[in-house]
This record gives structure tokens, sequence and C-alpha cells, in this order.
């Protein structure tokens, strides 16, 4: 399944709102409301808030199902009562009945009923804010941080997961199955917030605070979210994806992530693709241990062209499936498919395997290097950046020619 | 004889005239003041040359009768000028001067517009002013007494910027004392003539203003001097006192939550405390190229500060040298907190790295991981 796939339940949505204005439309209004009533038992939604994969998440699942049932129920109550009055006292010229006012005994009755339901669940509410609240019981812990329009991963020192040097990532976040994960939210630029449904509720990430989410998944899988604080023109393509790996994987995940740089082969095409990255794109772009002509390491220096002060660190960016925020994959439409549909005892390995040659999804990767701004709205016009002192905000147009997109290609095909 | 426009327009040219004069000497680069300031003196001389040829375009049928002994002399066609010549100037000398040229024209236009409208609304003179008061005075005495005030406080500020310190304080208390007794007296006495009271309160203000147009001259007191001319960006990071950059140590912070890491200094031992990891710990990963919030805590029996060894930077002079940038807390006192915000841009290279420590515990350390 693709993206577009995804949210196509949304625009159905969207469409049968604007239609109920028109009277003609009124069948179609019904038709679609039936299609939203079963877009709601759809089985194959991704981002469903119902279907818990965790136990934070079902600390919340366990809260909701009861509070929507009494609510649904007291809903149903009042709505039949409604339209029995509406039938029962309907204008038939019938004289107007006496007219009252002030009957104590019920209308405390009528107050203190609600209060009561709303004291039972604020008793349970509270009680599952402290639960998913708890920092005290973590055993892993990831850095997140979000700036337009993507989401950086990186994980302190952790020698109990093999992770002795610090790892980062963007845009999937990799995470061990059975283990509290603590993640360690912040902003480089406006405000934030991570979901991901299957395992938790939301958090804002804020600049200049560290706020934490509780993140736990039962069994591997591959959990979509997105940012859901408005956060500028590319919001809506500001996406994230948990991949819960077994422990063992995990562990593989790790040291690859840790492994030295491997230079490309000598007189390869992946060689000259170095050299034009080296030149295009290591100013914003870091590929740890990657070194200049005269061998030097390249920092790159993404502090002083991009707005938010960072851009995604490509040392293993072929380990990852999608880009961009994961708005684009880097699957082609086949391999991606048969990692979302692997069986969960199968995720691990089909993830681990990253992306193959065979497997790449060249039409948007080059298309991505091509003109960036065109696949993802970013204010990243050249002429102006008179509002950022001259930083992009997101990739800018670089102008490359076709060669050396062939030639970049081959060199992010070694980043894995 | 000569028009009302006339005047107006020849006054601006000639003010003008004056300005242009004037800013060859004080500016130093006068070659956009001058073409401004030459259009502008072309432009009215033109419009006065007009008013005084077409008599201000008016003609006798025109010339309403009611007024004509009935108007008074005014100082408004003067001040819009002079607003006029602020504006123009300010265009090009900055834009303080702008916006008061601005503030003085529109003050000068409305009071221009509703003297003219007054001496026109009945054939009684004193009708006429009445007026004109009604509707002007409950604007023109709250500006023009919170104009002066704000005289005599910012002269008054002046003095206690330059008196010493001691000094300072009696004055303060000698002031406040024949305000006080002012008042009284004036309380007691309400017969007093009127020419008494205004003389003893212009006197009390001018005498407050001259003091402060002297103090200012005579520049800060010595010790504001000092303070002024040490530089906030290079704080001494020591182990000993600075002699200002300590002063008035923060001990209280409101920014206790949501921090990446608590450093906390215990018996000699400097540790980080971060949400999430059950144990203190030796090492903290912050993020590349963002604020980052640390609080020291210090509950050494000592004062003690923070100071974070960001490496190496350049410095303006001379060119190619570079100096040890460090950025630190104020001494903190055993018990008390302060924060301290890092912003580090690039991971730390081979042979360098970035170090949390205390002046003057040795051995301990935290080192600051940037991936
Ligand atoms: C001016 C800074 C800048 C330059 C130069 C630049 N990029 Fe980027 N790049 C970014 C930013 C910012 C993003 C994140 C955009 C987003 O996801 O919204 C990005 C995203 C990417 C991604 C997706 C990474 C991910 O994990 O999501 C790839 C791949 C990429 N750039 C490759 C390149 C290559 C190859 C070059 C050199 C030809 C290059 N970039 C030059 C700023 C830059
Ligand atoms: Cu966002």
């Amino acid at each position: 399944m693709n993206h577009s796939q995804r949210h196509s339940n949304l625009k159905t949505r969207v469409a049968s709102v604007l239609l109920v204005t028109s009277k003609k439309y009124q069948k179609i209004f019904g038709v679609a409301m039936a299609t939203m009533f079963a877009a709601g038992c759809a089985q194959n939604a991704p981002q469903d808030t119902w279907q818990p994969k965790g136990p934070n998440a079902k600390i919340i699942d366990d809260l909701q199902q009861p509070v929507f049932a009494v609510a649904g129920i007291i809903g149903l109550i009042v709505a039949v009562a409604i339209i029995y009055v509406v039938f029962k006292y309907k204008d038939r010229g019938q004289a107007i009945p006496e007219q009252t006012h002030g009957k104590p005994a019920l209308e405390i009755t009528l107050t203190i009923i609600p209060a009561l339901i709303l004291a039972v669940v604020a008793v349970f509410t509270f009680g599952a804010i402290f639960k998913l609240a708890k920092t005290d019981d973590t055993e892993m812990i990831i850095n997140v941080t979000g700036q337009q329009w993507w989401w950086e991963y990186d994980y302190p020192a952790q020698n109990e997961f093999g992770i002795n040097q610090p790892i980062i990532s963007s845009g999937q976040l990799v995470m061990p199955v059975g283990t509290k994960v603590l993640l360690r939210e912040t902003s480089r630029d406006v405000i934030h917030s991570y979901w991901i449904p299957a395992l938790n509720g939301k958090r804002d990430a804020v600049p200049g605070r560290v706020q934490t989410l509780r993140l736990e998944a039962d069994a591997p899988g591959l959990f979509a979210g997105q940012c859901t604080e408005f956060c500028g023109l590319s919001h809506a393509n500001m996406r994230m994806e948990a991949i819960a790996l077994s422990k063992a994987d995990f562990a593989k995940w790790v040291a690859n992530q840790q492994a030295a740089y491997v230079a490309p082969a000598k007189d390869s095409l992946a060689q000259q693709g170095e050299a034009v990255f080296l030149n295009q794109c290591v100013r914003c772009h870091q590929v740890n241990g990657l070194l200049r002509a005269d061998g030097t390491p390249a920092i790159a220096a993404p502090d002083e062209n991009v707005w938010s002060g960072a851009a995604p660190n490509l040392t293993h960016l072929m380990s990852r499936n999608t880009f961009a925020g994961a708005t684009f994959d880097l699957l082609s439409k086949q391999c991606r498919d048969e990692v979302w549909n692997a069986p969960s005892d199968e995720i691990g390995a089909k993830y681990l395997a990253g992306v193959t040659e065979d497997c790449l999804n060249q039409k948007d990767l080059r298309a991505w290097l091509r003109n960036a701004p065109a696949m993802k709205p970013m204010y990243a016009n050249p002429t102006q950046l008179t509002a950022t002192g001259g930083k992009y905000r997101g990739m800018p147009y670089l102008a490359l020619s076709e060669d050396d997109i062939s030639k970049l290609v081959a060199y992010l095909l070694t980043l894995k | 004889m000569f028009s009302t426009g006339f005047k107006y327009f020849i006054g601006v040219t000639v003010l003008s005239v004056v300005a242009l004069i004037m800013s060859l000497f004080v500016l130093d680069q006068v070659a956009l003041a001058g073409v401004a300031i030459s259009m502008l003196i072309v432009v009215t001389a033109l419009l006065a040359g007009i008013a005084v040829v077409t008599r201000d375009g008016q003609t006798k049928t025109s010339t309403p009768e009611l007024s004509k002994d009935l108007t008074t002399k005014s100082i408004w066609p003067l001040v819009t000028s002079i607003g006029v010549v602020l504006l123009a100037l300010g265009l090009v000398i900055s834009s303080l001067v702008f916006f008061s040229g601005v503030i003085v024209l529109l003050a000068a236009l409305a009071e221009w517009m509703v003297k003219s409208w007054s001496e026109r609304s009945s054939r009684d003179a004193s009708y006429n002013s009445s007026a004109r008061k009604r509707l002007l005075n409950p604007i023109e005495f709250p500006v023009l007494a919170a104009l002066g005030l704000g005289v005599v406080i910012y002269s008054f500020s002046r003095i206690m910027l330059t008196v010493n310190k001691s000094i300072g304080a009696s004055l303060f208390i000698v002031f406040g004392l024949v305000v006080l007794i002012t008042g009284i007296l004036f309380a007691v006495k309400p017969n007093m003539k009127r020419s008494l009271v205004v003389a003893i309160c212009v006197l009390g203000a001018v005498g407050i203003f001259v003091a402060g147009i002297i103090s200012a001259s005579t520049g800060l007191r010595e010790d504001l001097v000092i303070a002024k001319s040490e530089s906030h960006e290079h704080p001494e990071c020591g182990a000993e006192r600075s002699e200002h950059f300590d002063k008035l140590a923060e001990g209280n912070l409101s920014l206790r939550s949501s921090v990446d890491a608590t450093i906390e200094l215990v018996d000699g031992k400097l540790t980080a405390r971060i949400v999430g990891f059950n144990k203190p710990q030796n090492s903290v990963t912050i993020r590349r190229s963002t604020a980052t919030n640390f609080i020291f805590h210090n509950l050494d029996a000592k004062e003690y500060r923070l100071v974070a060894d960001l490496g190496n930077r350049a410095v303006a002079e001379p060119e190619g040298k570079t100096e040890k940038n460090l950025v630190c807390t104020q001494l903190t006192a055993q018990g008390a907190e302060q924060a301290l915000v890092l912003k580090i841009d690039k991971p730390a290279t081979v042979g360098t790295s970035y170090i949390l420590s205390v002046p003057g515990i040795e051995g301990q350390s935290i080192e600051l991981v940037v991936p």
C-alpha cells in the first residue's frame, strides 16, 4: 500500500461534507455517509487509533472504549428522547400546555448524575495520564528532534543495547520490541507533535523544552504516524514511521548503524558520485566518516545553510525505506509492499535488507535530487531567502545535471 | 501683502536651507541627505512662489466676513513646518527623527484644524476660545503633563547615575522631603498666589532639568563606567569571584522541568541527571545546533560555577588567532541553581571534545557528545 491510498479515506470524507450543502446531492450524501461509516471498519488503516499495538496505546484504548460506550449510550438516550418529544408534541394546533418553572428535585438529580459519571471518568483518566507520564521504568532512550519538515532521531550511547557511539537517523524510528523506549522530544524551529497512533498518543515537540513520550511495541511491525501540530507549508508531508524489530534484529541494526564508512570502489560511478556529493551536498548533509580530497573529515554545516540548523544525516540512508519526512518511498512499490505486508516474524529480515539496487525507487529519488521543492513544498527558493537571512527552509533546487544525478544515486546506494 | 500659504512655504524653505547647511557640518555622508533636502528646498520655494502669485488661490468673494476680526495669532504654521523639516531630515538621518516629525506634524495639524474651526464657530471670541479648549484640553493636559514628568524623571535619573551611591540615597530622601513639604505648604495655604505656585513648580522643574543636563555631560560614576566596559560575551569563567559578572548571582530558577540535564555537584563529584536514565551519567548527548538547557545544582559547601568548554573560536583581532570559547554560570551558592544554555553547531573533531567542568574541582567533568 502506498501513501496516497492511505489517505483516500480522508478525501472521501471531505468530499461528503462538501456535498451536503446541495439538496440534489442528498442521495450521494447518503452513500458517502455509508462509505464513511464503512471506512470506520477498515482493516487496513495504519493510523487507526482503535488498534493499539503496544501497552501505552492499550492504556489509552482501555480508557476510550468504556468512555465511548458510556457516551454512546447516553447520546443514544438523549437522541431518542429528543426524537420522541419532537414527534409527540409536534404542533397540531393543540393548546399550549401549562408552563412551569423550577423543579429543584429534578434539576438537582439531573446535575448530580452527569457529575457522578464525569467524576468516575475523571478517576480513570487521571490514572491513565499518570501511567503514561512515567519515566522511571525507562529501558532505552531515543532523542527525537522535529524541524520543518522531518524528524531526526539520535540514540545516546547505551551499552546494554550495543550502542557505544551515538547513532543518528531520520524519518523512520527503529526500536526493539518489548522494550520501554522513552522519546525525549524537542524542536529546532516551531512546535511539532510526534504521533504514532498504534503505540501512544501525541506529544508536542517544543523548542527549548525536552518533553517525553513512552513507546513500546508488543510485536515486530511497522507503524505509521504524522506530525500533528501545524508547522508550516509542508506540515502534511511531515510523516514518520516506527519500526519495531525483535531484539536480535535490533542488535543487527545497531551494529550496521555503527559500521565504519566504506568509501566507494576506485573508478566506480559511485566514486564520482562521492566527489559530486562533497561538492554539492556536504555543506548540509553529514556522512560520518566521509573524507575530503585532502584527507580531512567532511563536517557538514547545516547551521550555516538551513534555517532549522539541521539536514538529515545520510550515513546510512539506504538502511531506511523512506525519505524526506517519510513522505516518499526509497523502495519501489513492489518491494515496499513486501516489507509492509510481511508477517510479523519476517518483517525484521525484510527491513534489515535495506534498499538494494533492484529495489530502489529510482524515479522519486532522482526527482528529489533534480528539484526537491517541486516534490515537497518548501521555502527553498534561493531568491526569496531574506526572511531567513539567506538560509534555506528544506532542500533547495540545485540545478544538477542528469549525469551528476546518476552518479549521486550510485553513491547514495553505497550508504547502507 | 504676503499670504498665509506663502509664509508657510517660505518658512519651510528657509528652515530646509538651514538644515542643508547644518547637514554639511554634521553628517559624514551628505550625498543622499543633500539631494533630499535640496529637492525639498526646490519644491517648497516653487510652492511659495505659486502661493504669492495666486494669493493662496483666494478670490474676494470667498473670504468669509464673519471670522476676520475673530482670528488670533497662531503658532501652528511654525510648528507644522518644523514637523515637515523633521520628517524630511528624518528620512535621511534616523527613524527617530522621522517619527518625531510625524508626531509633531500630526499634533500641529490637529491643533491648527481645531483652532481655525473654533474661530469660525460664532461671532463671540470668548465662546470660540472656550470651544477650542473644550475639545483639546482633555488631550493637551495629559500629554503635556506626561512630557513634563518624563523630562523631570529622565533628568533626575541622569543625576542619580552620576552622583556617588551614598550621596544618591540621601539626595533621593531630600528630594522626596522637598516635594512632600511643598505639597503640604500648598495644601495648608490654599489662598497662595497662583503666580507664586507656578513659579515654585517651574523653578523646581527647571532646576532638575539643568542639573540633569550637567550630570549627563559629566558622565556616569566610575563603577558604572567599569561595569559597562566589562564584556558580557567574554565573562571570566575562573574559580575566583569576578567583580561584576558574579554580582547578585541568581539562586532560583523558574526553568525547572523539561531541561536536557541537571548537572549536580555533590561532595566534589560532578554528575548529570537526565530524565529517563535511572543512574547519574557522566556524559550527555545533546543535539546539534539546538538550544539546550542545563541546570547547575550546587550541593557542595562552597560557591562554584559550571563552565562549558566549547573548544576554540576565531577572534576578530588579530586575524587567524583563536581563543578559548567558554560559557559559564555565575558563582552559585550552596543549594542554589543556575541555568546554562548551550548551542553547539558542529560535532567535536578528532582530538577535541566539549566538556562541562567546575573550576576548583579537579578531575571531574562531563562530556558533551554532539552526534
Ligand atoms: C541547503 C542545504 C541542502 C543541500 C545543499 C542539500 N540538501 Fe538534501 N536535504 C536538505 C534538507 C533540509 C532535507 C530535509 C527535507 C525534508 O525532508 O523536508 C534534505 C533531504 C535530503 C534527502 C532525504 C533524506 C532523508 O533521510 O529524509 C536526501 C536523500 C538528500 N537530501 C540528498 C541530497 C543530496 C544528494 C544533495 C547534494 C546534491 C543534497 N541533498 C543537498 C538540505 C540540503
Ligand atoms: Cu511538524
